[in-house]
């Protein structure tokens, strides 16, 4: 094996981690706030990916206006969502498997109208950056993923910052740990939910507009993003952004090296043994002590 | 271990009660027996995986419902089975009877072995490592393609043949599925009301209790989940048996996630429910295809529906009702 | 079947109607009073083989429209019912048993994947009917049924007109990256044959379906210094990866990765990709050339091989029908067992494989700056 082999699966695991990390800090924000898996938040970044797409190729828009149109699509969609799914659900005394089923179909929605209205083929999107590409010791990285995993980690940051020092971050924690001793302080819990909701769905968009470039759009990316990014989210605590980003970086590394040291075919073999056996010697995770906590 | 026996209801009241019951199963029968007779072949086909998915399916409700365990791992088992009824019946010239026997031996000992360390697991863990495993099982049925022809498949499975009686049409093969299906349906209802089922439902929703009492939660959940991998192997093998040609693409992610869907849809608190949520899986996108193009769009719009208006599925939706009937207006349902 | 009957009656009253008004418009139908002859297809729409199916589905339904303005089979008109299967063998079997037993179709055409064709061969065989399949020969089994033709090539096939072209360019040391569905399909083949031309590989290297990043395993070709680099896959992610390795040598594809949807998906990365395939819409061959023509005033865009599969899969049903009748299924599947010049092959279905495409019907193509052209290269009948 070659210094270059080595330095490019790493590259490779670090831009899938943050890719498959972006995706879990949206399904982790969505838990947190709301107690929901929410199985469309690779489809939040669908969305994203087609609208930044369209405005770039359709409107000609620049490639900065494009990224913010698309985060603004997956803004509102996470909004939708919650108004049409998750809320319904809820007031039917739905249980913790609805959840996760209602945004599944919602998923499978997303999917067939994109196939519907957007179309079979995959699309390009441009990058940060166009395609360039970085040397690093003769393996190379495109532009674009670095500012995928610049952009990435600072999300994290003004997550975290968001949760802790702002009073609306505040009250969405608030609204999801207790939500009737919120409301008797005058917290509104619906809107607080529906807060999450555009906040997973602007997360997801973010993640969805900086993934495009790097994989094309499809019809189909939607559930295997979702895939990878419950992978992700769960190594890394459910619920905790920060965890996601981790559990993101070891599922992408543990692949790169997998198919580096043991064989391609087997891949997801190893990386998926290897996750389950990270959870058997941490059997209650951090996770633990809430367990099933919604349901 | 006593079926039938209605405990709770008031002793002035049976005897009707029985006796509409009796003509009501009748009818049922009737009417069941009678449908390959009317329906077309087409309809009958799809009332055969009906059949199929509700015995696979009722392994993965019944994990939900009776043990809180979300399992999406029911596409490896029932993978393990068909491949074990094509590579019987084909490669190894085997009847049908024991490669589907070894189908369900080998799909219990796989989820013995795996079960009794994930079932340590709780909540999104657990369900994450089932999902872990639907992931590598797919790989594995790609991966090993001289048992299982990889993306190729294998064709030319042994039909199943009953004292040289071949179930080779729809038609023939309803009544032998349904039957089998019924069997299993009624294996669940006794475990249901036997002391484990008991049991269980202290362990769903008194976790700490029922360890107080004495019960080996670990121990009784790696045996649903063996028994679960059991049926789903079963159901495979009819399936393989039936189709006479299997290839992965029916063993992938979204075929567990299917098999979920017909435990949420149907219902997972009751057993006959997931009847109704294979039926769902089975005849929605049929039907709905008649629409062009806009079909999946439409049946996710359903799906989504239907999660929403009937959070305890189909089952206990038409549960809540028969009970509502049963006890007339002055009873509440439970 | 519902809707089927709706259309049926509409078609007649409007036979009715329009024979009345003197048979100016529509007329096909209005030359025949004949209730339509129907034709079974069931195709991957939705799913992961969506591409290979909708494509498949607009030829077909050209060639119907075709068929029925110039006269129809003997006089009546013919209608195809497509139904789809979601890329899933079970719902092909379900969809199949539907159109062979409730429409009574004397013939059945696809499925667009090998394994909804075999799940529908298990029942047209059956039925000893003909199935005018849109794949390539799949499991060992399919050899043993009598009626089951396919118009694309068998894997081996494709395999060979790879190395007929890498032989020729005088490559020795190839790089595989390939997936683990359709390109593992292929790389048996090439594997099996490559020491015949004097090819060895030097880092085979696979990814799942659907894989959204295969840059690791595109570093790993890349540093076995390949001379040339294979890409089979139904996706453009890897052609994207490949390049953005700075893998330069030239590639080299097969049939199933030469679709426009995947074409466009490698942007401006699709440069110095070869093709064995049939069809160069740009450039087609002197007996392709009406068919592409019709294609584009129909629809607007440039035909490609699983285009050119489904018309040739319909004019085929529609060959044996007019010689067989429409009744006899036996006498259909029969009939066809013959050669047939399509317009993507020339057939031979009384070949052991029944396809008997030779590796003269390939055409190759070269993507250069993202557009298709026609290379002079082909293979000769063989030594």
């Amino acid at each position: 094996m070659t210094t270059t082999l080595f330095i490019q699966s790493l590259l490779a695991g670090v831009t899938n981690g943050c890719v498959y990390g972006l995706i879990g800090l949206g399904l982790s924000v969505i838990y947190r706030g709301s107690r929901v898996v929410n199985a469309m938040q690779g489809d939040f970044s669908l969305v994203a990916g087609i609208i930044a797409y369209l405005a770039m190729e359709r409107l000609g828009a620049p490639i900065l206006i494009a990224f913010l149109g698309g985060m603004v699509a997956g803004a509102i969609v996470g909004w939708i969502v919650e108004l049409l799914f998750v809320r319904p659900t809820r007031k039917r005394g739905g249980t913790e498997e609805s959840f996760l089923l209602v945004t599944l179909g919602g998923a499978f929605a997303v999917s067939a109208a994109a196939l519907l209205f957007f179309g079979r083929d995959s699309h390009p999107v441009r990058g940060l950056g166009g395609n360039e590409l970085l040397d690093v010791f003769d393996a190379a990285i495109r532009v674009h993923a670095v500012w995928l995993i610049v952009l990435s980690l600072a999300v994290v940051v003004a997550l975290r910052f968001f949760y802790t020092r702002t009073f609306i971050g505040k009250s969405i924690m608030a609204a999801s740990i207790d939500a009737d001793g919120a409301t008797t302080i005058g917290i509104n819990v619906p809107l607080m939910r529906s807060l999450t909701f555009l906040l997973g769905g602007a997360v997801g968009g973010v993640a969805g507009v900086l993934v495009s470039p790097l994989i094309t759009i499809h019809y189909e990316m939607g559930l295997l993003l979702t895939l990878k990014g419950f992978t992700a989210a769960i190594i890394g605590t459910l619920g905790n952004p920060f965890g996601a980003i981790v559990g993101g970086l070891m599922l992408g590394l543990v692949e790169a090296l997998a198919i580096v040291f043991v064989s391609s075919g087997y891949k997801d073999v190893i990386s998926m043994t290897f996750l389950i056996l990270i959870m058997i010697a941490i059997p209650n995770g951090i996770l633990g002590h809430r367990g099933r906590a919604g349901g | 271990m006593s079926l039938g026996q209605s405990q709770s209801l008031p002793a002035g009241s049976r005897m009707p009660r029985n006796l509409a019951l009796i003509a009501a199963a009748a009818v049922f029968v009737a009417v069941w027996a009678s449908v390959p007779l009317l329906a077309s072949r087409g309809t009958v086909d799809l009332l055969v995986f009906t059949a199929l998915y509700s015995i696979a399916g009722v392994g993965v409700a019944f994990l939900l419902g009776q043990c809180g365990i979300i399992s999406l791992a029911q596409s490896v088992f029932y993978g393990i089975g068909a491949y074990a009824t094509a590579y019987g019946t084909t490669a190894l010239g085997w009847h049908w009877v024991p490669s589907l026997f070894a189908g369900m031996a080998v799909a219990g000992t796989v989820a013995f072995l795996i079960g009794w360390p994930i079932l340590r697991l709780s909540g999104h863990f657990l369900a994450l490592a089932t999902l872990a495993l639907a992931t590598i099982g797919h790989v594995l049925f790609l991966e090993w393609d001289w048992i299982t022809g990889g993306t190729l498949g294998v064709g030319g499975i042994a039909r199943i043949s009953l004292f040289g009686f071949v179930l080779n049409t729809p038609q023939r093969f309803y009544y032998f599925v349904w039957i089998v299906a019924g069997l299993v349906f009624w294996l669940y209802a006794n475990l249901l009301k036997s002391r484990a089922g008991f049991a269980m439902r202290a362990m769903r929703d008194a976790p700490s209790a029922a360890m107080v009492l004495g019960v080996d939660v670990h121990r009784l959940k790696v045996q649903v989940f063996v028994m679960s991998a059991v049926v789903g192997s079963l159901a495979g093998s009819l399936f393989a048996s039936y189709v006479t040609f299997v290839s992965v693409d029916s063993f992938g992610i979204d075929r567990a996630v299917s098999f979920l869907l017909v435990a949420v849809v149907g219902g997972a608190q009751t057993i006959l429910g997931s009847v109704f949520g294979a039926a769902f899986i089975t005849l929605a996108p049929n039907l709905l295809s008649k629409l062009g193009d806009i079909h999946a769009l439409v049946y996710a719009g359903v799906l989504v529906l239907a999660v929403i208006f009937l959070p305890q599925g189909i089952g206990g939706f038409l549960r809540d009702r028969v009970r509502g009937l049963l006890n007339g207006s002055g009873r509440a349902g439970r | 079947m519902i809707r089927t009957k709706i259309s049926r009656r509409t078609v007649l009253m409007g036979t009715a109607g329009v024979t009345a008004l003197g048979a100016l418009h529509a007329p096909a139908i209005a030359q025949q009073g004949g209730e339509p002859i129907k034709i079974g297809a069931v195709l991957c729409l939705t799913g992961p083989g969506a591409g290979l199916g909708q494509a498949e589905r607009s030829a077909m339904q050209l060639a119907e429209k075709m068929v029925n303005e110039a006269g129809g089979v003997n006089g009546r008109p013919i209608r195809v019912l497509i139904e789809d299967d979601g890329s899933k063998p079970d719902i092909a079997k379900s969809k199949a048993e539907a159109l062979i037993f409730n429409e009574k179709v004397p013939l059945m055409i696809g499925s667009s994947l090998t394994a909804s064709t075999g799940a529908i061969a298990a029942l047209t065989n059956g039925e000893k009917m003909a199935q005018v399949a849109l794949t390539g020969l799949g499991p060992a089994i399919e050899l043993t049924y009598k009626s089951l033709y396919h118009v694309l090539p068998p894997q081996p096939l494709n395999a060979r007109a790879m190395l007929e072209y890498t032989k020729a360019q005088n490559f020795k040391k190839i790089g595989v990256l390939h997936d683990s569905g359709y390109g593992q399909l292929v790389y048996n083949s090439l594997r099996e044959q490559a020491a015949a031309y004097g090819v060895s590989f030097a880092a085979v290297e696979k990814f799942e379906v659907g894989a959204q990043d295969v840059s690791t395993q595109a570093a790993k070709v890349r540093a076995a210094q390949p001379e040339a680099v294979y890409v089979i896959a139904t996706s453009p992610v890897p052609f994207r990866g490949a390049r953005q390795v700075r893998i330069t040598q030239p590639i080299i594809s097969a049939i199933g990765s030469s679709p426009y949807d995947y074409v466009r998906g490698m942007g401006e990365y699709a440069d110095d990709i070869v093709f064995p395939e049939f069809l160069v819409g740009e450039d087609p061959e002197p007996h392709q050339k009406a068919f592409v023509d019709m294609y584009k005033a129909a629809y607007n865009s440039l035909p490609k091989n699983y285009e050119a599969a489904g018309w040739d899969a319909l004019q085929i049903a529609v060959n044996a029908l007019k010689k067989a009748g429409p009744t006899d299924r036996e006498a259909i599947a029969q009939a066809m067992r013959e050669p047939y010049r399509g317009v993507m092959a020339s057939y031979n279905f009384a070949a052991p494989d029944l396809t008997g495409i030779e590796l003269s019907s390939f055409v190759f193509s070269k993507l250069v700056k993202t557009q298709f052209t026609r290379l002079p290269f082909k293979v000769t009948a063989r030594s």
